[in-house]
């Protein structure tokens, strides 16, 4: 893996983790990281959209149109087993990575 | 999760994944449900709508990319640089943070709108007056001879006589043509008014050198500017022709009353034609010289008046011609040892001539703009890599959420060419009304006539071209910066690792501002002190209150020293007996308006060794109008006239350079004509003190040099005649009843050039109070620009040091020690600054050495006080972080760790 795909990944890996439960439409997804971290994540939530096509064409993420709580058409994703072996894998570097992206987060409330 | 309707995703590539339709509706959905959440959060639908666009991102780009992901290709295309979709986020992104932080942007706008405004400004008069073209065809081989005469090693510029002229003209291969053009000022009488013009006496070959055309009608021929007295005929320039003739053809062949002789039109130049004197009204051939002078002058080898113009031939360089025309100054001091002894002649280019010393004034103002702009310049780059740091996390966040470094670098130089951008646009403003300010203030003297003080598509451009280089560099300093960081050590170590290298480049930046801050506050402070220097030139004259006009009786109607004389009589009654004018005098020439004469004169008992001098005619009332004062006999009076001893008035220059044996003048008698007629012989009865007549920056070397010395009025008439007089209030007032006065005495002389003696004084020190004011303003422009650059790195280490500081206090230092530290790290970066800028300043002073009076480039002076200064705004900047420092409580600054 080259350096930027890493950081690409990074992303990859929040979606996965965000998807593992309940399935989501990407609004909730992207809400759900953006909660997570805590408004940091203020611009560019578009790319959330490529990143979750790209899992969905690996396999890593299933995709199904369903109906929101308020009635809406929208488009529900949710993690593959392909998609938790691969989160599986990669949880080495997602600790280290949940580590450094916490310790920013705890940073920011100083 | 099993009663969910879940269809497995086709595998990669064997069928197309989502249709346009689908990720669409999919993004609609987020933007909506973003929209509503925000307006949860108290914003208005409205807003709330554009803030959830503008964090999402152009639509069409995200579907785009999102398209791109669900067919063949994986590639991202977030680093694709030239992407219209994301120019336009960004630009939109870049105008939002800047709506979010209003004081760093105006900051940052008003710094580049000012050394924009102060560059622009400055570039457009430098285009008008040195880069553009001169108002003539092919002007960079165009050159003036100027023949001087070598003085005690100076060179006193004389011009040459016409037979000198021709001498050269006949000799030289290297200038060709040469043409001689002289300008004087004329009077066209019409309809019981008179009107003064100004008209050249061209010789042959002008027009064609200058590159100008017959509108209507012809230029003269071979024949009229060869014979003398043979044609009177004149030539109009366009701009006459339309204001006094509305521009009627027929005007050709009519006859003008100019300068009392009937003169024939036999045509008028093109409108783009206007002379080697720039504002020409007409011209005549050499041939009628008797228009403006006698026409003896054609062979008076002695009568130097004739400013000589002419071409280098193809393929000479000014070199070339220059030692052309030393040979051709030793050949004719060999031929006429006694006129031409010490005759020299220097080539001159024409841009040279017309710029003088304002071409480098020009030149050095420009530089000083263009280290103002950079000093603003690392002040801008300096806040946005400040604001890059504190907006650490979101850029690493940004790049970990999928953002290439490339786009990361793209917003922070976008960021920067919009701050540029409206610096530009903020600066062209400023720009522009500070040229309609300045304009005026400017005073003729200063600048070439063709010259233009006022914006121009140029100026424009070069505004552009320099505001780009501006937002590229200021951007491109944090932008390299935050590609190169490496964003997994920057979430490990939260925000500290990064910071240490970008403090540096910081600090190279304040160092590099304190150093060109210096360097133009010595250029300003060498230029003041040069200003100050010719203020306190004692000019001798009491200044206030004295004005003078000028008449030029013409020969016809005024043929004699007795008809002179009597005019002269009559204006001084006249004038006089005006309500509210005081004493009246008339004389040959008036301070600082030029026109007096050289001439030789000679000690009674050593006829032979000729002494330069410069020669005035007087009336009695002179020295007492000018206040000048009396050393020893005394001043002119009424009975010195034409009936009694030539005598004279002496400057003590002329004493001390005359009559060195320390006798004195009173009652000596000098030679002021051939010695073999007594009547020549002149006594002098009074010597004054030394006045500065012509600049005030000429030294005293060149007062004993060329010594001033006064004849009566009544002895030696004058054609040429100032009337200069006392009057309580402005003169103005009394404008229209001079003019009444001077045009019941006679109505063919005009009055003319009515100026009072402070406004031609200010005039002469016109170049250098400019100078100082503009080197002044934008050295204290710098100063305050350094000081903020200053002010920000020290800001900036001492939020970074914060641990250092605590634990430093923790362990027992007092609050006054941290202070100081802080403060010595700010004269650290000064005295580093300092150094360089100081050492530039030597090396650099040179350029300034052509506009420099009394002050030495290197002046210990001027050097002690501006770093003295600089030392001192480095520590006021220091303050306010050194207060900061010293105020953190050790336990604050732990704990945020």
């Amino acid at each position: 893996m080259s350096g930027s795909d890493l950081f690409t990944g990074t992303l990859d890996i929040l979606i996965l983790r965000t998807a593992q439960g309940t399935p989501l439409h990407g609004y909730a997804i992207g809400k759900a990281i953006r909660d997570a971290s805590e408004g940091v994540l203020t611009v560019d939530e578009g790319a959330l959209y490529p990143a979750l096509h790209r899992l969905e064409r690996k396999g890593l993420l299933e995709s199904a149109w369903g109906q929101t709580d308020t009635g809406r058409r929208a488009k529900f994703y949710r993690v593959t087993q392909a998609g938790s072996a691969h989160l599986e894998s990669e949880s080495a570097r997602w600790s280290e990575f949940s580590g450094a992206v916490s310790a920013v987060l705890e940073g920011l409330g100083s | 999760m099993a009663g969910w309707p879940f269809r497995r995703t086709p595998p990669p590539g064997a069928l197309r994944g989502s249709t346009d339709d689908d990720i669409r509706e999919e993004l609609q959905l987020y933007l909506e449900l973003r929209t509503e959440e925000l307006v949860g959060e108290g914003w208005s639908p409205e807003e709330a709508r554009r803030e959830a666009l503008a964090r999402f991102g152009d639509p069409r780009d995200v579907a785009r990319r999102t398209r791109r992901e669900t067919g063949r290709t994986t590639r991202d295309d977030g680093g694709r640089w030239l992407n219209m979709g994301q120019l336009v986020q960004d630009l939109r992104y870049a105008l939002r943070t800047f709506r979010r932080n209003p004081g760093f942007t105006a900051m940052a706008v008003l710094t580049l709108a000012i050394a924009l405004a102060g560059n622009t400004a400055i570039f457009s008069v430098l285009d008008s007056a040195v880069l553009r073209a001169l108002p003539f065809p092919d002007a960079d081989r165009l050159v003036f001879v100027n023949g001087y005469q070598l003085q005690d090693g100076q060179q006193a510029v004389r011009m040459a006589s016409i037979p000198e002229f021709r001498d050269w003209k006949e000799r030289s291969r290297a200038i060709d043509p040469m043409v001689a053009v002289d300008l004087s000022g004329v009077t066209l009488a019409a309809g019981g008014q008179a009107e003064r013009l100004s008209a050249e006496m061209v010789g042959e070959g002008y027009f064609a050198l200058l590159g100008g055309t017959a509108l209507i009608g012809r230029t003269f021929t071979q024949e009229e500017y060869a014979t003398p007295d043979g044609y009177p005929v004149v030539v109009l320039s366009h701009a006459l022709w339309q204001r006094s003739f509305g521009g009627d053809p027929s005007v050709i062949g009519r006859t003008l009353d100019l300068n009392e002789h009937t003169v024939g039109v036999i045509g008028v130049m093109s409108a783009d034609f206007v002379g080697v004197n720039l504002d020409v009204d007409l011209w005549f051939p050499m041939g009628m010289i008797s228009l403006v002078a006698p026409v003896q002058l054609l062979e008076s080898r002695g009568s130097r008046f004739l400013p000589v113009v002419g071409r280098l031939a193809p393929g000479v360089d000014l070199e070339r011609a220059q030692a052309e025309m030393d040979a051709i100054a030793t050949d004719l001091q060999a031929l006429h040892p006694d006129e031409n002894q010490d005759r020299f002649a220097q080539v001159q280019s024409f841009r040279e001539g017309f710029l003088g010393t304002t071409g480098s004034l020009l030149w050095v103002l420009f530089g000083a703009g263009a280290l103002l702009l950079v000093i603003a310049s690392a002040n801008v780059a300096n806040l946005l890599l400040v604001r890059a740091n504190a907006r650490t996390l979101e850029l690493v966040v940004r790049r970990a959420v999928g953002a290439q470094s490339g786009r990361v670098a793209t917003q922070l130089l976008t960021e920067s060419l919009v701050l540029a951008g409206l610096g530009g646009a903020v600066g062209l403003v400023l720009a522009t009304l500070g040229l309609r300010a300045l304009a005026p203030l400017i005073p003729p003297s200063v600048l070439p006539g063709y010259a233009e003080v006022a914006m121009s598509p140029r100026a424009f451009g070069f505004t552009l071209l320099v505001l780009t280089a501006v937002g590229l560099f200021a951007g491109l300093v944090p932008a390299v910066a935050s590609a190169r960081r490496d964003v997994a050590t920057a979430l490990r170590a939260g925000n500290r690792a990064v910071r240490g290298g970008r403090g540096r480049a910081q600090q190279v930046f304040v160092v590099t501002q304190v150093g060109l801050a210096l360097l133009l506050l010595v250029g300003a402070g060498l230029l003041t002190r040069s200003f100050r220097a010719q203020l306190t030139v004692d000019p001798g004259l009491e200044m206030d209150g004295v004005w003078a006009f000028r008449l030029q009786p013409p020969r016809e109607r005024y043929p004699d020293a007795a008809s002179l004389r009597r005019l002269t009589e009559e204006l001084i009654a006249r004038v006089g007996a005006l309500p509210g004018v005081g004493s009246v005098a008339v004389s040959s020439d008036f301070p600082f308006r030029g026109g007096s004469s050289g001439a030789y004169i000679a000690r009674e008992d050593d006829p032979q060794t000729r002494i330069r001098y410069h020669r005035h005619s007087v009336s009695p009332g002179y020295f007492r109008n000018l206040g000048v004062e009396l050393l020893d006999g005394r001043f002119l009076e009424d009975s010195d006239d034409e009936t009694s001893r030539g005598v004279a008035i002496v400057t003590q220059a002329f004493v001390d350079r005359v009559f060195p044996e320390g006798s004195g003048g009173v009652g000596r008698s000098i030679w002021v004509g051939n010695p073999a007629d007594p009547d020549n012989l002149a006594e002098i009865v009074g010597v004054v003190e030394n006045v500065r007549y012509r600049n005030l920056t000429q030294s005293m070397l060149e007062e004993q040099n060329s010594p001033d010395v006064f004849f009566s009025i009544r002895q030696i008439p004058s054609r040429n005649l100032e009337v200069s007089f006392r009057v309580a209030g402005a003169a103005p007032a009394v404008a229209t009843a001079l003019r009444e006065t001077v045009r019941a005495l006679d109505p063919g002389v005009p009055l003319f050039s009515l100026a009072s003696l402070r406004e031609l004084y200010r005039a002469q020190t016109a170049t250098p109070r400019l100078a100082a004011f503009l080197m002044g303003l934008f050295s204290v422009l710098a100063l305050s620009l350094a000081c903020v650059g200053i002010y920000g790195v020290l800001a900036f280490t001492v939020g970074q040091r914060g641990p250092e500081i605590a634990l430093r206090r923790a362990l027992g230092a007092r609050a006054g020690d941290v202070a100081r530290s802080v403060v010595f790290d700010g004269v650290r970066l000064a005295t580093a600054g300092m150094l360089v800028g100081g050492g530039a300043a030597l090396l650099g002073g040179r350029v300034l050495r052509s506009l420099l009076f009394e002050v030495e480039a290197t002046d210990v002076a001027t050097f002690t006080v501006v770093s003295t200064a600089m030392l001192v705004v480095a520590i006021a900047a220091a303050a306010v972080p050194a207060w900061r420092a010293s105020r953190k409580a050790p336990a604050d600054v732990l704990g945020a760790e």
